[in-house]
């Protein structure tokens, strides 16, 4: 039991790893966790070197999931030696694609599949028959229904940040006021466990009025034409907090207020992480703000997991990956604590579509990254 | 003479062979595993979606209409299905002709529309295809129900090395081949099509025609939605979406004229298996799926300009 609790927290440390700047502690997840963490004997898995890998990723349809990928990629190079093949595909949104895509990939003699599943049910079938077929499954930030349809699912906490940015916005307004949500694609599971976990936090409180709630698929302009929507609805002056899940729509949010005239210090207190240009924002305007990073180097762990698994080693059902809380200058709550305060995070040098916590550098860009993977 | 003319073969039938003899040579040229049993018994089991919805749509091009609600009975099928087994599990047999029963019944409402309003079929159904999208995304707006393990089968299951889906596909590309080859009322279809108006002339109710079209089509999109919930165990609101579209591609590339009155249903069904081994062959190269849209987009546009009536566009 000693060994597989130390083999985890190795685990642990190494996914925290690429993504932190100041807390280098093990995942508050794992050290919250009232469970103990179930470790998966992989011994029936393990494998002679080179391995073949299939990557079933479910789209790059926005700037997180293309740094994710990128993550995956770049994971993969760098443990090229341990590798004979990595070949990738991209369901671009689409379920039922992406079993078509993973029954080629099987097709291949994968030794093991990687899996970003597009939704958490569909491809529940399909990946509980890899698992019978012999191949085992990792699945990366999405996890699918079953839990005989995966060995492990390597994920950042979207309970714990829904919760930690939920509560930092009712204890920012006192317990009162009325609060916009905006959570990211509908039926993505972290979309879903993120809004369900806040409004489990807001409940709460029952001074906290929810005005509305609207999904927008992580996009920055969806998020800025759904608040311009709702402030000619209800009135800039009447909206006390938006909790947005990621600052992709956050920031949209943001701009929907400076559209609208409001000054930078009526701005209301805002929550989302992960883009660059919400950090940015947060420290140009001043208004309250907390980020949570849901950090794409999710992908970087998860090569490294799946590489443990081929290898026979103990892993853990569930692996977060660390994340840090980043609040605004004097923002801090009763419950929440910065790990590291805004103007030190926000990286003012990089672009404005930049997605925090990728791990891989301070050398990566998106725009020009490129590796040559074997497959 | 005539022996000639009873061999004389369908042009539109060649090209798409040609351009499917291509692509299989292509694929086992570039990747040794293309072509295995193993593989090509994939794609028949992954065509069978794209199959059952174009044979629905060919039948209604074929009669000079054309229904863009197919992505929207899809994805109704799947959800109404799903939704209802899970709530009672013994509904799950009652469900397959029940959720069949459900597609056709849209479809004959399509064509009563089209014919009681006579605006244009692309009108019609693009309104009864919104009317379902905003019911089921009223009801859910993520992927609900659940069916119970062993109708994963009718997706994933095999006699022998051949999938059950991709077999059910061809039997039903084949009976409605022999329908409409063999029966007056198949022949009709063509008549129709040909010219709505000449038809009633010489004697056919073309409104039937169109009506058994249309319900026909339902019929048969909503197979397809029976075989997401088999594959996937659950009701997607937004699996039919890319259907709308992907439904006429083989339709064109099959050489059924859009417009109607000219083109044989096995043209489609060549047209699927194009399509669907164009996609296997470029996930086997690892290209993108960009690249595989920008493909997509050229074969239509491609077949479009070889095939048009450019006197009956639509």
């Amino acid at each position: 039991m000693k060994s597989k609790l130390l083999s985890f927290v190795a685990l642990a440390g190494l996914a925290a790893g690429p993504a932190m700047a100041d807390y280098s502690g093990l995942p508050r997840t794992f050290l919250w966790n009232p469970d103990y963490n179930q470790m998966i004997d992989t011994s029936q898995f393990a494998k002679e070197g080179p391995y073949t890998i299939g990557f079933s990723n479910a789209s790059q349809a926005d700037l997180w999931l293309v740094t994710f990928f990128h993550g995956v990629q770049w994971a993969a190079d760098r443990n090229r030696d341990k590798l004979a093949r990595f070949i990738v595909t991209d369901a671009n949104s689409d379920p039922t694609k992406q079993v078509s895509d993973i029954q080629d990939l099987l097709n291949q003699d994968i030794d093991l599949l990687l899996v970003n599943p597009a939704t958490a049910d569909a491809l529940d079938p399909i990946l509980r028959r890899t698992m019978r077929s012999g191949v085992p499954v990792v699945t990366a930030a999405r996890r699918v229904e079953s839990d005989d349809s995966f060995v492990s699912f390597v994920t950042a906490s979207d309970t714990a940040l829904a919760r930690m940015s939920a509560t930092w916005m009712a204890e920012t307004l006192g317990g009162e006021g009325r609060v916009v949500l905006l959570p990211g694609l509908a039926g993505a599971s972290p979309a879903e466990m993120r809004l369900n976990a806040a409004r489990e936090v807001f409940a709460q409180f029952p001074g906290i009025e929810i005005v509305d709630t609207q999904y927008t698929s992580w996009s920055p302009a969806n998020g800025k034409q759904i608040m311009s929507a709702i402030i000619q609805r209800e009135g800039a002056d009447t909206i006390d907090g938006v909790w947005a899940d990621s600052g992709l729509q956050g920031s949209g949010s943001v701009e929907a207020f400076l559209n609208a005239g409001v000054a930078s210090s009526d701005i209301p207190p805002h929550t989302g992480g992960d883009l660059n240009r919400m950090y940015k924002l947060a420290l140009e305007h001043g208004f309250p703000f907390a980020g949570i990073d849901y950090t794409p180097s999710i992908g970087i762990s998860a090569v490294g997991l799946a590489l443990d698994v081929l290898e026979g080693a103990s892993v853990p059902k569930r692996l977060d990956v660390n994340f840090q809380v980043v609040i605004s200058e004097g923002d801090e709550t009763e419950s929440i604590k910065a790990d590291v305060m805004l103007a030190d995070y926000v990286a003012v040098d990089r672009p404005d579509d930049f997605i925090m916590g990728h791990g891989m550098g301070p050398d990566y860009d998106p725009k020009t990254f490129s590796v040559d993977l074997p497959n | 003479m005539a022996a000639g003319r009873r061999f004389r073969v369908d042009p539109s039938l060649v090209i798409v062979t040609v351009l499917l003899v291509a692509v299989l040579i292509a694929g086992f040229t570039l990747s040794e595993r293309f072509g295995t049993l193993r593989n090509l018994m994939n794609v028949l089991e992954q065509a069978a979606a794209l199959g059952f919805v174009s044979l629905g749509q060919s039948l209604v091009v074929l009669v000079g209409g054309i229904d863009l609600s197919v992505g929207a009975v899809v994805t109704a099928s799947t959800v109404l299905m799903a939704a209802v087994v899970e709530m009672n599990p013994a509904w799950m047999v009652p469900m397959i002709p029940g959720v069949l029963a459900f597609g056709a019944f849209i479809g004959f409402i399509n064509g009563f529309l089209v014919l009681r309003t006579g605006v244009h079929p692309l009108i019609v159904t693009l309104g009864t295809g919104s009317v379902l999208n905003g019911l089921v995304l009223l009801y859910t707006l993520q992927p609900t129900g659940g069916v119970p393990y062993w109708f994963e089968e009718f997706a994933y299951g095999r006699i022998g090395p051949v999938p059950v889906a991709g077999l059910v596909m061809l039997v039903c590309f084949g009976f409605v081949w022999f329908f409409l080859k063999y029966t007056a009322m198949g022949r009709s279809f063509y008549a129709v099509g040909g010219g709505e108006e000449s038809a009633r002339l010489s004697g056919i109710d073309s409104n039937r025609v169109i009506l058994i079209a249309y319900t026909a089509c339902g019929f048969f999109v909503a197979l397809a939605g029976a075989y997401f919930v088999s594959r996937t165990g659950v009701g997607d609101p937004r699996v039919g979406e890319p259907f709308t579209l992907a439904s006429i591609t083989p339709v064109i590339v099959g050489g059924i004229l859009l417009g109607g009155g000219k083109g044989n249903v096995l043209g489609a069904l060549l047209g699927v298996f194009l399509i669907s081994l164009i996609n296997n062959l470029l996930n086997y190269m690892d290209v993108s799926t960009f690249i595989q849209w920008i493909v997509q987009g050229l074969i239509i546009l491609v077949a479009v300009s070889v095939y048009v009536n450019r006197e009956r566009k639509l």
